[in-house]
């Protein structure tokens, strides 16, 4: 009888593995919800806070914040009953408010982000109250709220960063790392208050967290592959939010009733402000791995800041000018790319100490 | 199970309903005007909220007196002397039988001025609208708000730090 000799499957999900996709979910619903409203504010307009695009950033943050605060809750438990914690699980626990809570680090960066962004939600609802509902990405509390989600991305990381012994840890690491990478260029935008009449902020950081974020692959894994792995997924991201974007803006219209703007150009407004020279950056981080890092930071940089016109010129037309502005933008690009190279190495080592590895078991 | 998926109904209602003025998108209304001669063309500048302030976002209508269907044209905006910005007269999203801009903010403080090129059936004209004020904008300093809303990222740099600290030496 075949069927009893069938041993019963065994096969159960990995520990860690469910809260943390549920983090990393949550950060993609943010990272969707974001590039839709940016096209919908471009292509169509009108606005309230019960939009599709903005429901999908407020459960964003609430998928991440709730599993988060699950995986305290229940560590924290753990930890009262003198239950062994595995550290698997978001990484080492640390004592919150003296000992009354016991967070996994991971869980605790992820979960302080997304009650950030509550805090920051307010301040952004005081902010319209004044300043009427103005549509601007780049406005200090929009700013505010979008680096409250950068630091539940964060937390995203370290915590598949802690399983990349594991196949599950390593593809959520790079998806994770991939998702704030994208994140991070619409959050760049905030250097536009920076007063530097005599270079471009906000490519230099563009270029800054560009670099870092693949460096910070490359040495947070334990195989090579980490920075291209990265900057593959974030062209996948940068694919398929272009056709996305404008599709769901115009879909979501159509829905309400609402007609698109007119000389509405459609071009993707997220997606755009993704460097499409990633992945050759990336394959140049992997190549030159035995130079200083701040060598192929600079060029990284430099290489970014130095087409982010181009692209500009291939999408939407027009010229450029080989100024001075654009010359220092590359130069500055250069030396903020070198550090970057260099904190994202060392950030990368930083995720390392996270896992509950053996190399590790001193920190 | 039934009285969960009733709950669950009960609150999805009561959120919804609470929410439905939320969902209306909000109409636009014109609290004062300005009237601009381009040529032939009587223009009607309208302002959602008076006097507009810097950074306080708004609805601008320009309408023609016989209307925008057989007409095209430009706005520039300039800032003082300098000029600011061009785009194409569109039609306002909340408000299709005119040209506009919505929930539009002036940038900076000061005057403006915005010069209408319209093209129709009485062929090419231009006005301006002259000596527009935008007055100081409200709410705190710039500087506080920033430093406000850049906490997060100083926290995360402080957390950083820590964990720089702690990790150092194991870094090569």
């Amino acid at each position: 009888m075949e069927i009893t000799a069938v041993a019963p499957s065994t096969r159960t999900v990995p520990r860690g593995l469910v809260p943390a996709s549920a983090v990393l979910g949550g950060t993609l619903l943010s990272l969707v919800g974001l590039t839709w409203d940016i096209q919908w504010h471009s292509d169509v307009g009108p606005d309230t806070f019960f939009t599709l695009p903005h429901l999908f950033l407020y459960a964003g943050s609430a998928v991440s914040g709730l599993a988060s605060l699950l995986v305290v809750l229940m560590t924290t438990a753990d930890a009262k009953r003198a239950r062994a914690v595995d550290p698997i699980v978001g990484g080492r626990a640390v004592g919150v408010f003296g000992r009354t809570f016991a967070a996994p680090v991971g869980y605790l960066i992820s979960g302080t982000g997304a009650a950030l962004f509550l805090v920051y939600g307010l301040w952004d609802q005081w902010w319209h109250g004044l300043y009427g509902f103005d549509a601007v990405i780049d406005s200090p509390p929009h700013i505010g709220l979008l680096l409250s989600i950068s630091i539940t991305m964060v937390g995203a990381v370290m915590i598949f960063a802690v399983a990349r012994d594991q196949r599950w840890g390593v593809y959520g690491a790079v998806a994770a790392a991939a998702a704030l990478l994208v994140f991070s260029m619409v959050t760049s935008l905030g250097l536009r208050a920076v007063p530097a009449a005599f270079a471009s902020p906000v490519s230099i950081g563009t270029a800054f967290f560009s670099v870092m974020i693949l460096f910070m692959a490359a040495h947070a894994l334990d195989r090579r592959g980490g920075a291209l792995a990265v900057g593959v997924s974030v062209a996948v991201l940068q694919a398929v939010f272009w056709w996305f974007s404008p599709w769901a803006a115009k879909v979501y219209a159509d829905a309400t009733g609402l007609p698109l703007r007119d000389y509405t150009d459609g071009i993707p407004g997220l997606p755009n402000m993704i460097p499409m020279c990633l992945v050759g950056v990336a394959v140049a981080v992997e190549l030159l791995h035995r130079l200083p890092v701040w060598i192929p930071g600079a060029a990284g940089g430099a290489v970014i800041a130095a087409l982010v016109p181009v692209q500009r010129v291939l999408v939407h037309g027009g010229s450029f000018p080989v100024n001075a502005r654009y010359l220092t933008t590359i130069v500055l690009a250069a030396a903020f790319g070198a550090l970057a190279a260099m904190l994202g190495r060392r950030f990368g080592h930083m995720l390392r100490h996270l896992a509950p590895a053996k190399e590790n078991s001193h920190a | 199970m039934r009285k969960t998926l009733l709950g669950l109904l009960g609150a999805a209602a009561l959120l919804f309903g609470l929410a439905t003025p939320a969902l209306a998108y909000e109409p636009v209304n014109i609290v004062h005007t300005e009237k601009v001669q381009a040529g032939p063309y009587d223009l009607t500048v309208g302002f959602s909220t008076w006097p507009v302030k810097a950074m306080q976002s708004l609805d601008f209508t320009f309408a023609p007196e016989d209307g925008i269907a057989d007409k095209t044209g430009k706005l520039t905006m300039f800032y003082g002397q300098k000029e600011f910005d061009d785009s194409p007269l569109a039609r306002h999203p909340r408000k299709r039988e005119v040209w506009g801009l919505d929930i539009h903010a002036m940038p900076a403080q000061g005057t403006w001025t915005f010069r209408f090129d319209i093209d129709g059936p009485a062929g090419p004209a231009t006005g301006e609208l002259k000596n527009l004020q935008v007055m100081e904008q409200p709410g705190p300093p710039m500087g506080l708000s920033w430093a406000i809303s850049t906490i997060p990222l100083f926290g995360l740099i402080a957390f950083i730090v820590i964990a720089w600290r702690r990790t150092r030496p194991a870094s090569r």
